[in-house]
């Protein structure tokens, strides 16, 4: 990987003249890519090998510079024994990727669909409905979940209250505390504050659609489903695949969210893989532990990666050759 | 007969369907505005009047003693360590972005995937580590140790930004100025720069909002009160037992307006940019 960065960096572009120039050359791809593989390296490899070998461990927050006993797959062994962590797997597979990335892939397809319609442009709404699309992605995550808290509150926030006047429920209600409503709840801060990207980059995709190719269908008479069956849909595709693939690793990973919303409960009820890594670190104090559980966590994205590699590398690829 | 009726009618749409598209947007505008409006209006409300729907006192006793409570040293804080990483960071991306788009060397397939896989890569593993190791070498609540965090997660994804805006720079350009006798960093910065300036602004301004909402490396790195960034502070005000409501609405309104004005004006730029599906939030 990219430890090997300085012994590959050594041969230049062929054919490029006098030897003087190859040695130029040569110095330049040094200059350029030291310093950022310095960075990768030094906070990306060396600090998950280093992670790797803490898991092995039972590294302490009190015995820090001393340094942990090693006691093997210990770590591991109590992990997959243990029930917490089980929900801790359903909650951060289930609930917070499926079921966030779906909501979050579907509306952004329908807002994608409703700013590209026509009427709005006819009503002159086109480019007012997209700058204020960008509020909430410029609105900072922190900002986002305090705001939502308020609103969420029983007792003063201001959807209960809209709730109760509009007569749809006569009691407040915890959103935030109350169990079947927590996650829905949950989502909705997440939704609101990262569907702007995904709706801008389905429309993006959306107005590079040539005009002609609609015309075309409609001639045919093809009816307003098969329009979106095909000839929108397979347009989308490949900005489909994209944003599940990247909000997926947005969500798997995130902290922010559950840990400032909720703080991974009531008791451990919302408590997903990002928090419980930073629980058993910085709460609990067992580093040994909590690097296993991040092990656990990078053995899963790094299978994700390697797919989106894949797409990614395919793509740039098509873009090539076209 | 409007206008907008007959095109409606055109398109199967009735003049009904027509205000339903309009109406169904204005309702969804309003729930993604709503929560922001809030906080920048309430931050200029009293807090007696805050809650109060039809009630409206306007008052800058927030923001005066939200300063007096010590923000401006949050502030300060969040400035520095923001441009400082970017400003590096940006640097030795279109250093790195230059050398992935325009040359050839061994083995350059596997280290442009290990910067793209950097980007998927998964904060909260490495949190523990660099605490330890910032902890055993006593480089806790310093800000060289967080200039540094912000330019090494910010780096991955504005090479591949600049990867793909160097695409579009014609390369015969590199060619004529290599016969004419310049160096790879002379074609940089004075003739490949000034082309892509637009794109660099972009992926400067993304890597800023990126350092400037971050939290979770502030959050384990930084625990003394005078280190602390304007996300950590603002929700230390929310967090306290009795939260002091102006204090939250005035600092929550700091944070949310730089990244308002920076997005606002990029927006379409930075859709083109994005929609390669290249970011971390």
């Amino acid at each position: 990987m990219s430890a090997v960065a300085g012994e590959r960096v050594h041969a230049p572009a062929p054919g490029r003249g006098r030897p003087a120039a190859r040695v130029a050359e040569r110095g330049f791809l040094w200059l350029a890519l030291v310093p950022t593989f310095f960075f990768l390296v030094s906070f990306y490899l060396y600090p998950t090998l280093f992670n790797l070998e803490t898991s092995l461990t039972d590294l302490s927050l009190f015995g820090l510079k001393r340094g942990g006993d090693w006691v093997g797959v210990d770590n591991y062994v109590e992990l997959f024994r243990s029930g917490d962590f089980r929900r801790v797997l359903w909650n951060t597979i289930v609930w917070l990727t499926l079921a966030g990335v779906g909501v979050r892939i579907a509306l952004g397809l329908a807002l994608a669909f409703l700013l590209n319609s026509a009427t709005l442009a006819r009503w002159r709404l086109q480019t007012v409905s997209r700058v204020l699309l960008i509020v909430p992605w410029a609105t900072p995550p922190v900002v986002a979940i305090i705001v939502w808290r308020w609103l969420l509150d029983p007792r003063v926030g201001s959807i209960n209250s809209a709730l109760i006047s509009i007569g749809v429920v006569d009691q407040p209600i915890a959103f935030l505390s109350t169990a079947g409503w927590i996650w829905p709840a949950l989502l909705t801060i997440i939704t609101w504050n990262t569907l702007p990207l995904v709706a801008l980059t389905f429309l993006a995709s959306l107005q590079s659609l040539p005009d002609e190719l609609v015309e075309a269908a409609r001639i045919d008479g093809a009816s307003r489903w098969q329009l979106v069956r095909y000839v929108y849909l397979p347009h989308l595709k490949p900005a489909i695949v994209v944003m599940i693939l990247m909000s997926t690793f947005w969500t798997f990973n995130n902290f922010v969210y559950v840990w400032l919303t909720t703080g991974a409960g009531p008791g451990l009820y919302t408590n997903v893989m990002a928090t419980e890594v930073y629980i058993q670190a910085f709460i609990n104090g067992r580093f040994g532990y909590s690097s296993a559980a991040g092990v656990v966590m990078a053995a899963i994205m790094t299978v994700f990666g390697l797919v989106y590699l894949r797409v990614i590398a395919r793509r740039e690829l098509q873009e090539e050759r076209s | 007969m409007t206008p907008a009726f007959r095109f409606g009618r055109r398109l199967g749409l009735g003049l009904l369907g027509e205000v339903a598209v309009v109406l169904t947007t204005l309702v969804v505008l309003f729930f993604l505005v709503y929560p922001t409006a809030w906080v920048l209006v309430a931050s200029f409300k009293t807090p007696e009047t805050m809650f109060a729907a039809g009630r409206w006192e306007f008052t800058l006793q927030n923001y005066v003693k939200l300063l007096d409570a010590g923000f401006g040293r949050n502030i300060l804080n969040s400035l520095v360590l923001c441009i400082v990483s970017v400003a590096i960071s940006t640097v030795l991306a279109v250093n790195a972005a230059y050398a992935f788009s325009r040359l050839r060397f061994r083995g350059k397939d596997a280290l442009f995937s290990s910067v793209l896989f950097g980007q998927t890569f998964p904060w909260i593993i490495l949190v523990t580590p660099v605490f330890i190791l910032c902890a055993r070498l006593g480089w806790l609540n310093s800000m060289a140790s967080m200039i540094f965090v912000y330019v090494a997660v910010t780096l991955p994804f504005s090479i591949y930004l600049l990867v793909g805006y160097l695409r579009a720079v014609p390369e015969s350009l590199d060619e004529a100025a290599i016969i004419d006798g310049a160096t790879r960093f002379q074609i940089i910065w004075r003739i490949v720069f000034p082309i892509m300036l637009p794109g660099i602004v972009a992926t400067a301004t993304y890597a800023f909002l990126l350092c400037w909402s971050e939290y979770l490396f502030a959050l384990a790195l930084l625990t003394a009160d005078e280190m602390k960034t304007m996300p950590l502070a603002l929700y230390l005000y929310f967090g306290e037992n009795v939260t002091e409501w102006g204090h939250v609405m005035a600092a929550a309104a700091l944070t949310t307006l730089p990244t308002l004005l920076l997005f606002l004006p990029l927006q379409t730029r930075m859709v083109s940019g994005l929609a390669a599906g290249s970011v971390k939030q």
